[in-house]
């Protein structure tokens, strides 16, 4: 049963995970059980009026940005649209900093590996036209837009990434997010670089390494299916292998 | 103590200016050195990612730059900057292409295949260009994967803290910037410094831009000596998420189409209140609304937390659920039930049509300062249109870049900073650890209650002047409130002190500038001067800092285009027709 403060204020016992690089540990901190309040509520609560050192990211505060995901309760989410109600287990919750990332400071992470891992899937459009020329026409339909219709809303938080097994036991794996967007374009039909492309996601740390556990896309916030994205990815690259094209 | 760099190019802010001018700037001429220098993380902070609506350009077939232009115009209220709001309309066109053709945007399309234009509320022409409703999202991922591949650096929670100027104070020499990771003072030498950092009115009690958002950038090029103009222009958006204020939730946009759909605003008693004010009730545009819902706040019919209701069940909650699926899944992650039940909502401050006075090509009067995005002031007026924020930042963001690149290759050497100011502005970021500890969040909401209070929604001179004072005494108050003890390592409350301070000082402008104008135009609405004033004599309000005070002019403007009563596509222009008024 939850404690009581005051008349009927109840209060959330709360672990946050702080440290650095070197190492941490979790401190516990009670904090009062508001209405409408988020996990990322929480967090600035704690640093609004117990810990001002606290450190921690957020910037949009609705599911835009994908800077305040965080590990809660052993789960990645992004805290500025999780109720504390969805996940407060046994009136405990556990905040930790994303796993498989670097720890900055506390709940900070280090994303540039994960950026990095996004251009070397080549995760990046190589023009065939210019701004001179017509936009092209490709109908909503069609089966190639399609594809990149169901995966194209990535706001590349990293709660994929965070929630992989393979990106754990081989760092080099490019990860989820980064090859979710290799898809889109290889699905691109105005894109002009598709052979780099399917060699880079076919390399020893591409697709073939994901043993579709589905993780990213339970966790997805999106309702992004990652794992289809890379199966597609399997089926492309295997076919361009056959065809000598790779 | 403070390390040092160089560049030809410092750009702050990693928004869709930002990034644009980074990108322009480095193709333009790759050999020239370019920092990057962003308050977050690269694209993750700025509010072009928050654009759901989309894009206006006039690439549909019919339509027209000069209808754009039009458009533009009168939403502006006749007081944009004429030649800053052609160039907008006109470059947006290019601008879109290149964002399709180039940077791998993939807009929506039409059955056949060419590109969707949507109606957009103020418009007399379907021309905004989207992506579903995350517009913004696919401009900047596809922006921040370009830029990341160029030979250039980003400095990611690197806080701008001031312009430095040359010894001589005749140009910019640099910026001073603090590693917000490590506490590491650095100071940033350049020949060019573009102010993108985005503007954001996050000191009213209800907003909705990014958390990061402080008006850092104008905070800067006030005490730099720079002008800033119509800083009274602030857009209130109707629909606002309220829950309760600890929640950073409150604030946050639902978008227009609810009310465009044939929402409901109810009042605390159930009462669907907006045809007691207009015709065209909860489809009235965004000020009109605004006003509305505030004056039944303000007389206290409200809901729980001190708003106005939002219906939409009786549009059937499976029609609303497929409508509006990301609003209604938002709201329920929250806890409210959109679709089927009522969710509070308030006005929320939502744009500053003002900023730092530029040219269409982004130059400021001081030489080595460039502007654009939310930054710079001109090509809105006192109003913006929705659509046009994006094709502000973008259009004028690469224009930027190529100014700069331009610029900078004239000239021979790097101006010398004053480094007297360096080792002063560096003790003035410190400052309140030169002080006895208090709670800076409580001063902070302080500020939204006075801002939101005296310069909102609706302005007299008898609450204008109240807020102007108690901005001043949470000036001073704030100067004699700590921090706990000295730690500049990734230190989130030392920024929002800091945060804080910028927010008072643009907010002693706004409400200064709000003062000057003594009528009604756009988005500035006065209860003690309700008439918008004559057409023909319209001016602009110019706000400066002259030692430690506001001073506000006012300046006529140039209708080097088109004048009042004219238009450039015959006598249907500007008229806005019934339908474009509730789609969006």
């Amino acid at each position: 049963m939850a404690r009581r403060l005051g008349l009927h204020q109840e209060v959330l016992q709360v672990n946050v995970w702080r440290g650095n690089a070197s190492g941490g540990k979790h401190c516990h901190y009670e904090v009062p059980s508001l209405e409408s309040q988020t996990i990322l509520d929480v967090v600035t609560w704690i640093q609004r009026n117990l810990d001002p050192k606290l450190s921690y990211r957020f910037a949009c505060r609705v599911g835009m940005c994908g800077t305040c995901a965080m590990m809660v309760n052993g789960k990645p989410r992004w805290t500025c649209r999780t109720h504390v109600r969805k996940v407060l287990d046994n009136n405990t919750l556990t905040i930790e900093p994303l796993r498989n990332l670097p720890v900055i400071k506390d709940l900070a992470c280090d994303m540039s590996e994960f950026f990095d891992k996004w251009d070397r899937a080549q995760g990046r459009f190589h023009p065939s036209k210019t701004r001179s020329d017509d936009v092209v026409r490709i109908p909503p339909t069609s089966v190639h837009r399609t594809q990149v219709d169901a995966a194209i809303e990535c706001i590349n938080c990293a709660i994929c990434y965070a929630a992989c097994d393979v990106v754990q036991w081989n760092p080099d794996y490019l990860g989820p997010a980064a090859l979710n967007r290799a898809w889109t374009l290889v699905n691109d039909v105005r894109d002009n670089n598709q052979t780099v492309r399917l060699r880079a996601v076919s390399s020893d740390a591409g697709c073939h390494n994901c043993h579709s556990h589905q993780s990213c896309t339970t966790y997805c916030p999106n309702e992004i299916n990652p794992t289809a994205s890379i199966a597609g990815l399997k089926r492309a690259t295997a076919k361009a292998t056959l065809s000598g094209k790779i | 103590m403070f390390e040092r760099r160089d560049c030809d190019i410092l750009i702050l802010g990693t928004g869709g200016a930002g990034l644009f001018a980074a990108l322009h700037a480095s193709r333009a001429a790759p050999h020239l050195r370019i920092i990057v220098a962003v308050k977050g993380l690269t694209g993750k902070c700025g509010c072009t990612r928050m654009v759901q609506g989309g894009y206006n350009v006039a690439l549909g077939p019919g339509d027209s730059v000069e209808r754009h232009f039009m458009d533009t115009i009168h939403g502006g209220k006749w007081l944009p900057h004429q030649q800053m709001a052609w160039n907008l309309c006109e470059t947006a066109v290019i601008r879109v292409r290149e964002l399709e053709n180039e940077l791998g945007c993939f807009f929506d399309r039409n059955p056949d295949g060419s590109l969707h234009h949507k109606a957009f509320a103020g418009q007399t022409y379907d021309r905004t260009v989207h992506k579903g409703d995350l517009t913004g999202i696919e401009i900047i991922n596809r922006l921040m994967e370009q830029v990341r591949a160029l030979p250039l650096e980003i400095m990611e929670e690197h806080r701008a803290l001031a312009l430095i100027p040359s010894k001589q104070r005749d140009t910019a020499a640099g910026v001073l910037l603090v590693d917000m990771q490590t506490g590491v003072f650095r100071f940033v030498g350049a020949k060019a410094v573009l102010m993108a950092t985005g503007g954001g009115p996050t000191m009213y009690r209800y907003h909705t831009p990014s958390g990061d958002k402080s008006t850092d950038g104008l905070d800067m090029a006030l005490r730099f000596g720079l002008p800033l103009r119509d800083m009274e222009m602030v857009q209130f958006h109707p629909t606002g998420l309220l829950a309760s204020q600890q929640t950073r939730m409150t604030g946050t946009v639902l978008e227009e189409g609810l009310r465009g759909a044939g929402g409901y605003l109810l009042n605390g008693d159930g009462h669907r209140f907006m045809f007691d004010y207009d015709q065209d009730g909860e489809r009235a545009t965004r000020d009109i609304v605004s006003r509305a819902m505030y004056a039944q706040m303000r007389d206290g019919r409200t809901s729980p937390n001190g708003g106005i209701y939002i219906s939409m069940g009786h549009l059937g909650a499976e029609l609303v659920t497929k409508e509006f699926k990301g609003m209604v899944k938002r709201c329920a992650d929250c806890g409210f039930d959109l679709a089927a039940g009522r969710v509070e909502v308030v006005p929320t401050a939502h744009y500053l049509m003002g900023g730092i006075v530029c040219e269409p090509d982004t130059s400021t009067e001081i030489p080595g300062v460039f502007a654009a995005g939310e930054d710079a002031g001109g090509a809105h007026g006192a109003n913006r249109l929705g659509g046009n924020g994006v094709a502000n930042s973008t259009v004028y963001g690469g224009v930027a870049g190529d100014t700069m690149a331009a610029f900078v290759q004239k000239m021979d050497a790097s101006p010398t900073a004053d480094r007297d100011l360096i080792e002063h502005e560096i003790e003035r970021a410190q400052h309140p650890f030169t002080q006895p500890a208090g709670n800076i969040h409580v001063l902070r909401e302080r500020l939204m209650d006075i801002m939101w209070d005296n310069i909102g929604v609706m302005r007299n001179a008898r609450d204008l002047d109240k807020g102007i004072k108690q901005i001043a005494e949470l000036k001073d108050e704030l100067l004699h409130t700590g921090l706990p003890d000295k730690d500049l390592v990734f230190n989130m409350t030392w920024h929002e002190w800091l945060n804080t301070r910028s927010l008072i000082d643009v907010s002693a402008a706004i409400a200064a500038a709000a003062c000057a104008r003594e009528n009604s135009r756009g988005a500035h609405f006065r209860e003690d001067f309700t008439d918008p004033g004559d057409l023909n004599s319209s001016y602009f309000t110019v706000t400066r800092r002259v030692h430690d005070t506001i001073e506000v002019g006012k300046e006529p403007v140039q209708f080097t285009i088109v004048k009042p009563g004219e238009s450039l596509i015959g006598n249907s222009a500007g008229e806005v027709p019934p339908m474009a008024r509730h789609i969006t």
